[in-house]
């Protein structure tokens, strides 16, 4: 036996000796502990694990939770749960309990974080920051797993002690960088000149930061920029006005922008609301107004009280001298039509001289004195009248062109109402160019007689209506007439005087004004011409008028003349036309006879009538007729008796047409019914020849013939007033024979002579034809011989004359 | 080592394996092997007595070890039941494991051979051939005797062949 197994066997003994320990199962234990609690030997919560094989006291959990917040400052109730071992809920509790019995415990979002934990995250930060100059705080957040504003709050007590650098829109920043950022901005800021959008400015120097970080940089925040620019501006580091917190203004911009409106609106007393735009104002009234309290502010521009002064003082100058200005000229040349008109309102010897009635605006530019207006309109009113003349001298050919044909007067008449009325409308209107082209292209169709001859077409048709009412009223001056007649003259002298017209007239007037309305006449030429046109109508109409009341007299004047003189001359004719009775079984005599009467007598009474008649309806036109006297030795050629009668209103006009055809034709009858229808649509009353004015008419005619044939001394011409005579003696009747027809008239005479008295005629007659064939064939024959042979035969007749003489006058003279 | 409760097989496998192979006509190779089966015996006894599970009591009856002579007890229903036990160790040692013996129980159970050996499950001898020479004493009464006692005591005890000592007493002062 050895030792070694000796001792073994004594261990073993040991081992088998050795107490053995006790357990106890878990059941058991369980209740044991039951049984400890129902005892009241275990007093206090006993808590058990999520196992449910450990109970433990909340001192012991909040030992081991205590423990585990110290191990790394932070840490997750559910973390704590899953260490402990214990459920959640109480480990919250018990969680609660521990931060609110340690102050530098937090428990935010089911987390506990210690301060020591911030402030090792502080230092953490720090480094980074100061390795990187700036970082995100989000993206310190997302790392940390915390919120941002919680980090925030977390860092603000930290910073400039433990975080060496400044919190800005989320970001934090080093004081070098923010010293760089500063200093950019402050370049940046002091590098304007002009008035910036400042985030526009941001976004140019966070490009720039960019590009100097490189892809590491951080975007930084407008908003930093902002911040950094209001402290620089605070510090009167970079000077301006900032407006909406973006809109930067330097004040060396406003400044240069004062310089600018002071130096220019002091030189030219004006400025542009366009210019001040262009220096960046952008609202120039305002700006000005508080700068220049005094100033004016007009349309477009901003007037120093001088501009007023200066057009004051050139209108007031205009206005006493009787002439005109046009502001424009005087106002500075960037000033337009609108700011003119309203500068010239403001001046005070304009509002003056407006209100008293010395002065007129026109065309919203030009001071007119009223001197200026009433010369410039009495010339014009003298140029009306001259004009007037002509238009009705030529109105005679013009209404012959427009009688022709009753349809192209017509035409012409309404165009030239149209053309009125156009025009008027155009006036009223503003004077647009549309409106005036319209007119002028009207104008041109109508202008050829229109504007100057106008008057003629509507004259014809007046006339008409006025002879209608003669016939139907048998006045010689209706009393309806005149007032129509107004009416119508009005509408005439629309025509006559337009505005084109009055245009022209006035620029030969004045020269100046032409130069003035060469570019466009509407300028000044229009609203002058415009203004004075309705005084020249009135002025014309009045004149007219007057003319008219005139007339009326001398119408009357005109018609009595006439009544008279167509009375005689008809009772002549038709006195005449019975001697022609004698001779109606010889026709060949009796046309003869008819020709003769119609050429001599009928004749003068066509022209007189004719003539008259022109005259009468000149008068009832309004115009002057110089001296009507003059016509009556007026002899009329065909062709002129046809254009008075074609002149004549309407149906007068066909009447002497037909009066002037009788008149070349060979009956006298025909001549009498025309003659008798023109003196009936004429209004003059036809006597009819009755016994005893025959009788008389007769007596006297051949008195006068007696007289005559007594004073006779010429041989040739007696005869044929014997011849009447004799007519007159024997038959009563009064005949107007031609020289061929004597022979005739003589060898009718035969029955009713005695034999020696037609003997002695005969032989008169006889000497006289052969004198006068003598006498006819002596231009071509043997001059001496011929006027000896005259001679003796005149001498044969004037012998016989006493005899012939006798022969009448023994008769008439018992 | 199916066969046996989840226990046993986690105590067999704390109970240190022995590595001489001798028996006790081997001289010092025996006494070799001897003091293996102490080591293994004492933290087998050890174990179970932190695990408060001493069931046994068992010491060499002559020098040489041949003879082992000791207590075995069972609790059951709060009463603890406690034999004899003794074992020889065979000549042909460690091949052939050791019968256990328990005299006290001899023909009150057909578990068990003549003069209280008592029966071990099929599975015994196969793992005791398969781990020798390295199951030793502690092995056998680890694998053998606890499952025995384990289920046959309690059996015994109901069918009344064993009484408690105490009861015993009182019923043979009765």
């Amino acid at each position: 036996m050895d030792e070694e197994l000796l001792e073994l066997q004594r261990q073993f003994e040991f081992a088998q000796q050795a107490k053995s320990s006790i357990r106890l199962s878990e059941r058991n234990v369980v209740e044991l502990v039951q049984k400890l609690q129902q005892l009241r030997i275990i007093d206090f919560d006993l808590l058990h694990t999520t196992s449910g094989k450990e109970y433990i006291t909340p001192e012991q959990l909040r030992k081991e939770i205590v423990a585990e917040i110290k191990k790394l400052g932070r840490v997750s109730l559910i973390d704590l749960a899953d260490i402990t071992g214990v459920d959640l809920y109480h480990v919250e509790k018990q969680a609660e309990h521990i931060v609110s019995s340690d102050s530098t415990l937090m428990l935010t979002n089911g987390e506990i974080i210690s301060n020591s934990y911030w402030d090792t995250v502080a230092e953490e930060i720090n480094e980074r920051l100061q390795e990187s100059s700036q970082i995100v705080l989000a993206e310190i957040a997302a790392q940390l797993q915390v919120g941002s504003e919680l980090l925030v709050s977390v860092l603000e007590p930290r910073l400039g002690t433990l975080v060496k650098g400044r919190l800005e829109g989320g970001q934090l920043y080093t004081p070098a960088y923010v010293a760089r950022v500063n200093a950019m901005v402050r370049g940046a800021a002091r590098g304007v000149f002009v008035p910036m959008n400042l985030s526009a400015l941001w976004r140019s120097l966070q490009g720039l930061l960019q590009e100097i970080d490189g892809a590491s940089g951080v975007a930084v925040e407008g908003s930093f920029f902002q911040s950094l620019f209001h402290g620089l501006v605070k510090d009167g580091e970079v000077l301006g006005s900032l407006r909406a917190g973006v809109h930067w203004t330097p004040s060396i911009f406003a400044m240069a922008q004062k310089e600018c409106v002071d130096s220019f609106f002091s030189q030219n007393s004006y400025i542009n609301y366009e210019g001040i735009h262009k220096l960046g104002i952008p609202q120039p009234v305002q700006f000005l107004q508080s700068r220049y309290p005094e100033g004016i502010p007009l349309v477009t521009l901003f007037a120093h009280p001088s501009i007023v002064d200066m057009l004051d003082a050139s209108a007031e100058d205009a206005i006493e001298r009787g002439s005109w200005m046009d502001s424009l000229s005087v106002l500075p040349a960037s000033i337009g039509l609108q700011d003119a008109s309203k500068v010239l309102s403001l001046c005070p010897s304009v509002q003056m001289a407006v209100k008293s009635n010395k002065a007129i605006i026109l065309g919203e530019s030009y001071v007119f004195s009223s001197g200026f207006i009433k010369n410039l309109f009495d010339h014009l009113e003298k140029e009306i009248e001259t004009l007037n003349l002509p238009v009705f001298a030529s109105s005679v050919t013009d209404s012959f062109h427009a009688s022709k044909d009753p349809s192209v007067r017509h035409d012409t008449m309404t165009d030239s109402n149209e053309t009125g009325t156009g025009k008027q409308a155009v006036d009223k209107g503003s004077k647009k160019k549309k409106g005036k082209f319209a007119g002028s292209t009207k104008m041109e169709a109508a202008d050829i007689d229109a504007d100057y001859q106008e008057s003629a077409p509507t004259k014809s048709k007046k006339n008409q209506k006025k002879g209608k009412v003669a016939t139907s009223s048998q006045v010689s001056d209706s009393k309806l007439g005149p007032k129509k007649e107004i009416d119508r003259m009005k509408e005439d002298s629309h025509s006559v005087v337009s505005e084109e017209w009055l245009i022209q007239k006035i620029m030969s007037q004045i020269p100046d004004l032409e130069e003035q309305g060469l570019d466009d006449t509407e300028t000044i030429l229009v609203p002058l011409a415009s203004y004075l046109r309705p005084m020249l109508l009135n002025s014309l109409k009045e004149r007219r008028k007057a003319a008219f009341t005139q007339n009326v007299q001398r119408m009357k004047q005109v018609l009595d003349n006439l009544q008279r003189k167509v009375d005689e001359s008809f009772l002549n004719i038709q006195l005449y036309e019975k001697a022609l009775d004698l001779f109606e079984d010889d026709p060949s005599t009796s046309v003869l006879l008819h020709k003769y009467l119609l050429r001599s007598t009928a004749t003068s009474v066509v022209d007189n009538l004719l003539l008259d008649l022109d005259m009468h309806n000149k008068l009832k036109n309004g115009i002057e007729v110089e001296d009507p006297q003059k016509a009556e030795s007026v002899s009329l050629s065909p062709g002129d008796r046809a254009t008075i009668a074609k002149s004549f209103p309407g149906p007068l006009s066909v009447k002497a047409l037909a009066l002037v055809e009788a008149l070349e034709a060979k009956r006298v009858e025909t001549f009498m019914t025309a003659l008798r229808a023109i003196a009936e649509e004429s209004g003059l009353m036809l006597k009819k020849l009755d016994k005893k004015l025959e009788r008389t008419l007769l007596h006297s005619y051949r008195k006068d013939l007696m007289s005559q044939i007594s004073a006779e001394t010429d041989p040739i011409s007696l005869l044929p007033k014997v011849v009447s005579l004799l007519y007159v003696q024997i038959h009563g009747r009064a005949l107007q024979a031609p020289g061929r027809a004597i022979s005739i008239a003589v060898s009718r005479l035969k029955e009713k002579l005695d034999d020696p008295a037609f003997k002695v005629l005969v032989d008169y007659q006889a000497a006289t034809v052969s004198l006068l064939a003598l006498m006819s064939g002596a231009t071509t024959n043997d001059e001496d011989c011929a006027s000896d042979r005259i001679l003796s035969k005149r001498e044969l007749l004037e012998n016989l004359m006493p005899a012939l003489k006798g022969l009448v006058l023994g008769t008439s003279q018992p | 080592m199916e066969g046996w409760d989840p226990t046993t097989k986690s105590t067999l496998t704390q109970i240190p394996l022995l590595t001489t192979k001798a028996g006790p006509r081997d001289g010092a190779a025996w006494t070799q092997r001897l003091k293996e089966e102490y080591k293994a015996l004492i933290a087998y006894t050890s174990m179970n007595k932190s695990n408060d599970n001493d069931w046994f009591r068992i010491s060499a009856a002559n020098p040489e070890g041949t003879r082992w002579t000791g207590k075995c007890w069972y609790v059951h229903n709060l009463l603890k039941y406690e034999f004899d036990l003794q074992f020889d160790i065979p000549v042909t040692y460690p091949a052939t494991a050791p019968e256990l013996e328990l005299p006290q129980l001899d023909g009150k159970t057909h578990k068990m051979y003549r003069g209280g050996k008592i029966c071990l499950t099929v599975h015994f001898k196969p793992l005791w051939a398969k781990n020798c020479p390295r199951f030793g004493i502690a092995h056998a009464l680890c694998l053998g005797l606890a499952p025995w006692l384990a289920a046959e005591i309690p059996i015994l005890v109901d069918s009344g062949m064993i009484k408690h000592k105490d009861d015993a007493a009182s019923s043979s002062e009765v």
